[in-house]
C-alpha cells in the first residue's frame, strides 16, 4: 500500500481524496511551525527546488553507492516531511477540484527558473487552499498574479493542460497538507527531473500502471511522445508501442492519447511485483 | 566526467531578459535563481537574479552557452580544477 494513503488516508480511497489533508488547520500548523523556527511560511521556502550537492554527483560518478544511498535517504527524509509530490491521473485531478477550495491558476516556478519563461506564458500550476488568500505577501512566488478558478474552470484548465501533454501531480507543503496541483514535464520540472535523472524520490509514482493490449494497438505511435518518464517506447519489429511497467509512473497521459483504447490503467496494488514500487 | 561551470554575476546583469544560455543549452543545465531569499511583500529586483548550472550532471561540454553569452560571463571546464 502507498505509505501516504496508509498514514493519511483515514478511510478514503487515496490520501489526496481525504479533505482533511487540505484543511486550514494543517495550513496553520505548517505556518506556525515555520514561523516558530524563525522561517517565513513562504510556499517556495518550504521546499523550493530540490538541492543536490556536487558531493552526491561525484559519489555517483565514482560508483560509491553507499554514499549515494546515504545522501539520497537524507534528502528524501527531509523532503517527505516538507515538500514532495505524487503523480495522479487527469480523472483524479478533476475529482480533487470538487474536494478543494479555493483553486487558483499560478505561474510555474520550475519553468520560470529553467526557461526564464515570461509570466504570461507560464500559467500551468495550481495553488490550493487557505494559503492562496495570502498570495500577495509573496509577490515573487506568485509572479504574474493569481487567477482564482471555479471548480468547472479548473477542470477545463486541467483538461487543456493534459491535452498539451503535461503530467498532473499533487504536492505537500508541510506533509500531509496538500496545496499544489502541478502540471509538469521533463526536463524543466524539478521533481520529475530529480526523480528520473537522479533517482531521488521527491515525486512518487501514482496508483496506476499503464498496460498495452497488443491486439488493439495498431502501431500508430501517437502515444509515444506523451511519456515524460522514459517508460514508453516503440518496437518497430512488432509495430507496437511498449511500456516498461517498472518504470511507468501511472500518469495516464499515453492512455488519453490512444484512440484505439489499447492502453489501460491498472491498479498498482494489484500487481505483486509493483505494489511497492513507488 | 563532471564539469565545473561558473557564471560571472558582474557580467551577467540582466539574465531574465537575456536568458540566451538557458534556451540554447541542449540538456537544460542552466537555471535562474536569486542571490536573496524569498522577499515578503516585495518583488525581487531583476538585478538580484543569477544564472547557475543547476543540472550540471547533464552537461556535455558542447560550449554552446559559453559561445552564445553576449557578456562572456560563462566558463565551463572539465579539467577537474576550479574554473574560477
Ligand atoms: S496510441 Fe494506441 S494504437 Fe497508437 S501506438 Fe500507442 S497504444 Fe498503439
Ligand atoms: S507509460 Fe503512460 S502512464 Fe506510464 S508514465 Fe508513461 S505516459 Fe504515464
Ligand atoms: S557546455 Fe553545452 S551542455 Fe554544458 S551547460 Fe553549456 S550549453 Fe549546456
Ligand atoms: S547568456 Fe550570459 S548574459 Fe545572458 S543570461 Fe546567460 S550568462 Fe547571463
Amino acid at each position: 500500500m502507498c505509505d501516504w494513503c496508509e498514514k493519511y488516508g483515514n478511510g478514503y480511497e487515496r490520501w489526496y481524496f481525504n479533505p482533511s489533508n487540505y484543511a486550514r488547520r494543517l495550513y496553520k500548523i505548517r505556518k506556525e511551525e515555520a514561523e516558530a523556527s524563525g522561517a517565513e511560511a513562504n510556499p517556495q521556502a518550504a521546499g523550493g527546488m530540490a538541492f543536490v550537492g556536487r558531493d552526491f554527483l561525484e559519489a555517483r560518478e565514482r560508483g560509491d553507492m553507499a554514499e549515494v544511498e546515504r545522501t539520497k535517504q537524507q534528502i528524501e527524509g527531509a523532503m517527505w516531511l516538507t515538500h514532495f509530490g505524487q503523480v495522479i491521473t487527469l480523472e483524479e485531478a478533476l475529482k480533487i477540484t470538487d474536494i478543494m477550495y479555493p483553486i487558483s491558476l499560478i505561474t510555474c516556478a520550475c519553468r520560470r527558473s529553467m526557461e526564464g519563461l515570461p509570466d504570461d506564458e507560464n500559467f500551468t500550476c495550481m495553488g490550493m487552499g487557505a494559503g492562496m488568500y495570502k498570495w500577495e505577501r509573496w509577490p515573487d512566488t506568485y509572479r504574474g498574479g493569481v487567477h482564482f478558478l471555479t471548480p468547472d474552470e479548473a477542470k477545463e484548465v486541467l483538461a487543456k493542460l493534459n491535452k498539451r501533454g503535461l503530467v498532473h501531480s499533487i504536492y505537500t507543503f508541510g506533509t500531509p497538507y496538500l496545496a499544489g496541483l502541478c502540471n509538469c514535464d521533463y526536463p524543466d520540472c524539478a521533481a520529475i527531473r530529480t526523480a528520473i535523472d537522479l533517482e531521488i524520490k521527491i515525486l512518487w509514482k501514482g496508483h496506476y500502471v499503464a498496460k498495452i493490449d497488443p491486439e488493439l494497438c495498431n502501431g500508430c505511435a501517437s502515444c509515444v511522445h506523451r511519456c515524460q518518464f522514459r517508460a514508453l517506447s516503440f518496437v518497430p519489429n512488432r509495430n507496437k508501442a511498449y511500456i516498461d511497467q517498472l518504470q511507468c509512473f501511472g500518469c495516464g497521459l499515453c492512455a488519453t492519447e490512444c484512440d484505439q483504447e489499447a492502453i489501460t490503467l491498472v491498479e498498482r496494488a494489484g500487481l505483486p511485483a509493483l505494489a511497492n514500487v513507488w | 566526467m563532471l564539469p565545473t561551470i561558473t557564471v560571472n554575476d558582474e557580467k551577467c546583469k540582466e539574465p531574465i531578459s537575456c536568458r540566451k544560455c538557458l534556451l540554447i543549452c541542449p540538456t537544460h543545465v542552466l537555471g535562474l535563481g536569486t542571490d536573496v531569499g524569498p522577499q515578503k511583500f516585495r518583488e525581487i529586483d531583476p538585478s538580484h537574479f543569477i544564472v547557475r548550472a543547476v543540472r550540471f550532471d547533464k552537461c556535455s561540454g558542447c560550449m554552446d552557452c559559453v559561445n552564445v553569452c553576449p557578456q562572456n560571463a560563462i566558463q565551463v571546464s572539465f579539467s577537474g580544477g576550479d574554473a574560477r
